[in-house]
């Protein structure tokens, strides 16, 4: 059974940004990669969901107001 | 592009002897015949029976509306979304849908990502409300296995999630030893649960 | 992704889980045992019948409907001649665009959800049943069409 091949890419990221894959990293307690497939999920996800004419809405918890997240 | 097949074990659910396996990295169109042509007629006669018998519909399996081509088409679709098959004798014997994009809500691992499993299914054959003895019997903690290695495979630390249907909370709860955190209003009060990385080493260990 | 699991640990989790009911899951609305299995095929056949006269209807070849919809020219052949295509959730997203038609009905009629009323499934079965494969569009065809196509947009507001 052959195993799926994984493809290699090289990244180039500026101070601020590695900074946030960091913490971000840090904060869920994942690596950097897998911080970056998530990116790339949620990004696939969304950009499906968008094109099919639903919003992407934030909501707050307590007062239940909604803000749609404007996205290109 | 084929699925990654990992061999495993099943017990017959007449004899108590181990019975040759395979966990599937993805549901198939064989799998999806299967449930359309195998799964879903018995699912239907043995509701039918219910119905004759005067059972009430709340006691009829919940099962009967779920539609796996759709199911496996969303994991087809994305990225996030992972569907897992167990496969004996030729037959397709469990279905599991994950999503890799939501987060824990345990206070101490809030905002960490999970597997989440979105829906998991036993052959009918396979369910002691509808065969007794049931045909196979570790369907369900196959799947969670696959739910919980996925899991570490992500570095999410073998965190797990999922909602309950009412009659299963008590494998959820005892056999899988996951925190309960109680009814979920935003998903039909369904009890939700989720497990640390703690008791997925416990779980994948064998348990208590 | 791969699994290890010795006989053993399939062994006692096995018998551990006994006769325990195991599934997970959203539970999805009621709907009786018949239709449960017959309304998938019925659904289906009445989807690719209403394609096919839409298409017709708009005076469009199929080429042509494959090309607005961004379909694959070999999916919508499938759709409106195979009882046993199942479409793809985007490609009936991409039709329901295309005619200018609500997406959940058409989604139902697709056989990718389960139609939640017992008229709308009934419609279907009618409408399939009075529309014919024919060169032009007759105007029982037609009234039929019409008429569908005003159920759908019902239930879109129900």
């Amino acid at each position: 059974m052959t195993e799926p091949t994984k493809r290699t890419m090289t990244l180039n990221l500026s101070d601020e940004e590695m900074s946030v894959l960091d913490s971000l990293a840090q904060q869920k307690d994942v690596t950097k990669t897998a911080v970056l497939r998530q990116a790339l999920r949620l990004y696939q996800m969304v950009s499906v969901r968008r094109a099919r004419g639903e919003k992407l809405v934030f909501e707050n918890d307590e007062t239940k107001e909604k803000a749609e997240l404007m996205l290109l | 592009m084929s699925a990654d097949v990992s061999p495993v074990f099943l017990v017959n659910g007449s004899t108590g002897e181990l019975v040759a396996a395979e966990l599937r990295d993805g549901i198939d169109e064989l799998d999806l015949q299967h449930w359309e042509h195998n799964w879903r007629p018995y699912l239907v006669e043995r509701v039918k029976e219910m119905q004759a018998q005067g059972v009430p519909r709340e006691k009829w399996p919940q099962q009967l509306h779920w539609n796996w081509r759709y199911k496996a088409r969303v994991a087809e679709m994305f990225l996030g979304q992972r569907g897992f098959a167990i496969r004996c004798e030729g037959m397709t014997q469990g279905l599991m849908l994950v999503g890799l994009v939501s987060d824990a809500r345990i206070e101490e691992q809030r905002g960490k990502p999970l597997v989440y499993v979105d829906y998991l299914e036993t052959a009918p054959w396979n369910q002691s409300s509808l065969q007794r003895p049931p045909k196979y019997r570790g369907v369900g903690s196959l799947l969670m296995n696959a739910a919980v290695s996925l899991s570490l495979e992500e570095t999410f630390g073998g965190r797990t999630g999922l909602h309950a249907l009412p009659q299963s909370e008590t494998f959820y709860r005892k056999n899988c030893a996951m925190t309960d955190l109680g009814p979920d209003a935003a998903k039909q009060n369904l009890r939700y649960f989720e497990m640390t990385p703690d008791q997925a080493q416990a779980f994948l260990k064998g348990g208590k | 992704m791969r699994i290890h699991v010795t006989p053993e640990w399939c062994l006692a989790m096995a018998r551990r889980e006994g006769d325990l009911e195991v599934g997970a899951g959203l539970r999805a609305p009621h709907v009786e045992p018949e239709e449960g299995a017959s309304s998938l095929v019925e659904a289906r056949i009445a989807f690719g019948r209403f394609v096919h006269l839409v298409r017709r209807k708009r005076g469009i070849s199929i080429e042509r409907l494959a090309k607005d919809a961004s379909l694959d020219l070999a999916e919508v052949v499938r759709i409106e001649d195979d009882l046993h295509y199942n479409p793809d959730p985007r490609t009936v997203y991409q039709l329901a665009r295309v005619f200018g038609l609500p997406q959940r009905p058409l989604t139902e009629l697709a056989g990718l959800a389960v139609p939640k009323s017992e008229r709308f499934r009934s419609e279907a079965i009618k409408f399939a049943a009075r529309s014919e494969s024919m060169e032009a569009l007759s105007v029982e065809e037609s009234q039929a069409l019409e008429e569908f196509i005003r159920v759908l947009s019902e239930r879109h507001e129900a």
